[in-house]
């Protein structure tokens, strides 16, 4: 299993954003569904290794964040899309990534080839001489991802990574997403159900901090059928039926 | 997105396990330079900078004579000054550029240690200031060897410039990592402003022994390095004393991205900033015991004996009157307005008894009188003279000009006072002085009564209208038989004829 939560909590002052999350996931692509303030943000964030939980147990990639070694190791095979990017607005798009290739400390020989790669994958090679600063938001999402897959992480963790995308370009990184779940685990945390039942193989909803579904894309669906749930589509009527039953 | 430019299978081999860490680091560290270097801040100070030095410290340095020690002390004192204040608000602006574009966290979760990622960002920014600086060096250091008669390039003066931009980068850009806020290179800007301002201030009006930590202690005197080799005690102190500055800022960024580093980096970080700091400390101490001697400032543990053998030249010597008038082979360009100043001067006192047989410049240290800097010494009277600040020099404080001022120290020394200033009589008795006055009159009939002084008592304006009344053989006559009398002070003013 590359990723392994085992009962995580993870408290900022009195409010308590994630509450004793078991999770397990191998290779595939696992859509984190759940409202506003459900804690997926959180979850990726401690997954990303940038907070510590306040409790409870996580392991990467077979290791251990916990410990400095361990951690460097799983930040070199680590590629990480945050909600919101930040970015230096003065580095083109190929220096950017290089940048993170850099950081993420790839062989210096295998750099051009990676992020010559990374950058065609995300459909912005003929931006790849562009700053940042002149990209729209779609494109900088982009530029996101590349950063994020540049070194073909192990582990790659994505939020909200279709947010500002047009449709043509949601279609494409979806099969993208299918490609990179067939030999890493990709963790894709969204609001939107339609790119979990178009890319992920396997699904969790979260809800108040807590998980309150573990399963297929297909078993999500099933459990909205019959209920009357919300929605307009069996994904959506799911996930409202499932959010409605762990509300009540 | 487009279809994947290598195969599947290939990339999954790829990412098996990787040991990237022990893969060429220097490599990877020399491309991630280049990357900051390239977008660096910087780049967009550097013509501020380069206008800066064009017009304060390049011109100052090209007013004074070519002499090497005397135009590099610009360096630390002019260049520092000047460009501190926007080395360190640029380096606090890359230092905060994590916090400013908000992407801390998206570069906390590569592998590469944050002490490692900003010393690599910080590296790049001090790359420029370097680069900035030394061009400016070679351009200060290309014209003054196209001047120069004499003398090779000194470093510490450049060794000092280099370590304090080298601190004031380090600490701004420490200080933008560590605090999380859009107006602190501002803040740094200005706090660096003020510790200048405050630097100088001590510099020039303080007298104890820790100003000279201040780079713009070190302007030296204008034949600094001619006679005696430069001093190189204070600037070994301040060197130490700001690359400990600069190397405590750079452990203090280590111990800001301590938390959740390994030991080993810990460890690290707080021993370069220990050694910073106690580098700083020493230097310190070391200039606390510092005192100033007739060539500089003197520490005792950094002197080295052989600094205080003079160092051997050949005079450059004009013979206008059949006194020889010898200088400094440095100041070449300055012994034909030399002997033209002193010309009606030699002129007038030739083939007297107790005049001058020789003219030749020494250091300024060497002349006894110091408000003249001149002295007539020996059985054979040789008038030796420091050489006054030159045509064009900036560091000029009197109102006389270069050629008054050898006029006046050659008439009053060999008279034995002292003309009257614009305060009065200083020294020598009033006979001299009214002696001096004709005669300056007369060597120098541009002279004002503002240089030469109010003539004083009523008694003295007689002597010296009785005295200029003579005709200058007449004059020459009388200090032929009381030259060495009036030297001696034994000449009342009534006794002038």
């Amino acid at each position: 299993m590359n990723v392994e939560v085992a009962w995580v909590t993870r408290r900022f002052g009195r409010n308590q954003a994630v509450t004793g999350v078991d999770l397990e996931t191998g290779t595939g692509v696992f859509g984190l569904l759940g409202p506003n303030g459900a804690g997926k943000t959180t979850l990726l964030r401690m997954m990303a290794t940038v907070i510590a939980p306040s409790s409870g147990t996580l392991r990467l990639l077979d290791r251990d964040p916990g410990s400095y070694g361990p951690r460097r190791e799983i930040r070199r095979r680590l590629g990480y899309l945050p909600q919101n990017l930040g970015y230096y607005p003065g580095f083109t798009v190929a220096e950017f990534v290089e940048y993170f290739a850099l950081l993420k400390e790839m062989p210096p020989g295998r750099i051009p080839g990676a992020v010559a790669t990374a950058i065609e994958r995300v459909d912005l090679g003929t931006k790849a001489r562009a700053k940042l600063r002149t990209l729209s938001g779609g494109m900088l999402r982009r530029v996101g991802i590349a950063q994020a897959i540049v070194n073909e992480p192990g582990l790659l963790l994505l939020d909200e990574p279709t947010a500002g995308l047009d449709p043509e370009q949601r279609v494409a990184f979806r099969a993208l997403l299918r490609e990179l779940g067939q030999r890493a685990t990709v963790v894709v945390s969204t609001h939107l159900v339609e790119d979990v039942g178009a890319a992920c193989s396997e699904v969790a909803l979260m809800d108040a901090g807590r998980i309150v579904f573990h399963g297929t894309p297909d078993e999500l669906t099933a459990r909205g059928e019959g209920q009357g749930a919300a929605g307009d589509a069996p994904l959506e009527r799911g996930y409202s039926a499932v959010l409605a039953q762990a509300r009540s | 997105m487009t279809a994947v430019a290598m195969s599947p299978r290939r990339l999954v081999r790829r990412s098996a396990r990787l040991p990237w860490g022990a893969a060429v680091p220097f490599a990877a560290a020399g491309r991630l330079l280049r990357l900051e270097m390239r977008r660096n801040v910087m780049i967009w100070v550097l013509p501020l900078l380069g206008a800066l030095f064009w017009f304060d410290a390049y011109r100052t340095a090209m007013s004074y004579p070519a002499v090497w020690d005397l135009r590099a002390s610009v360096m630390p004192d002019k260049v520092v000054i000047d460009f501190a204040t926007f080395v360190a608000g640029a380096s606090a602006w890359m230092g905060s550029r994590e916090t400013r574009c908000r992407a801390a966290d998206l570069v906390t979760t590569t592998g590469r240690p944050g002490w490692a990622r900003l010393s690599a960002t910080l590296a790049a920014t001090l790359a420029w200031v370097m680069a900035g600086y030394l061009a400016c060096v070679a351009v200060l250091y290309g014209a003054t060897a196209a001047q120069a008669t004499w003398g090779t390039p000194p470093w510490w003066p450049v060794a000092v410039g280099a370590a304090a931009l080298a601190a004031a980068c380090a600490a701004g850009f420490a200080a933008g990592a560590s605090f999380a806020n859009r107006f602190v290179p501002w803040l740094t800007a200005v706090a660096v402003f003020g510790l200048e301002v405050a630097g100088f201030r001590s510099a020039v009006g303080v007298s104890d022994g820790y100003r000279l930590l201040s780079p713009s202690a070190s302007v030296p005197g204008q034949d600094t390095g001619l006679f005696h080799p430069y001093l190189p005690d204070l600037a070994i102190a301040q060197v130490m004393f700001l690359t400990g500055l600069a190397v405590a800022a750079l452990g203090a960024l280590g111990l800001s991205r301590a938390a959740g580093a390994g030991i080993r980096l810990r460890c690290a970080a707080a021993a370069v900033a220990v050694a910073g700091l106690a580098a700083a400390g020493v230097a310190t101490g070391l200039v606390g015991t510092a005192r100033a001697g007739p060539d500089g400032v003197v520490i005792g543990v950094l002197h080295d004996a052989a600094s205080d053998h003079p160092v051997p030249y050949t005079p450059v010597c004009a013979d206008p009157t059949g006194v020889p008038v010898c200088i400094h082979p440095a100041f070449r360009p300055y012994l034909a307005e030399v002997t033209a100043a002193l010309r009606p001067a030699l002129s007038l006192l030739a083939g007297l008894p107790g005049a001058p047989v020789r003219v030749s410049e020494v250091a300024t240290s060497l002349v006894a009188s110091t408000n003249q800097q001149a002295e007539v010494a020996g059985r054979s009277p040789v008038y030796d003279f420091a050489m006054p600040p030159t045509p064009g020099s900036l560091v000029r404080t009197a109102g006389e000009s270069f050629t008054q001022s050898l006029q006046i120290a050659f008439v009053t020394t060999v008279i034995g006072g002292s003309a009257p200033g614009p305060n009065g009589p200083e020294t020598g008795d009033l006979a001299q002085q009214a002696v001096e006055t004709v005669l300056l009159r007369q060597v120098a009939p541009e002279l004002t009564n503002d240089t030469l002084g109010p003539p004083g008592s009523a008694a003295a304006v007689a002597a010296i209208g009785r005295f200029a009344a003579l005709s200058p053989a007449a004059r020459h006559a009388w200090l032929a038989g009381h030259l060495g009398a009036l030297q001696a002070g034994r000449i009342t003013l009534e006794e002038l004829p």
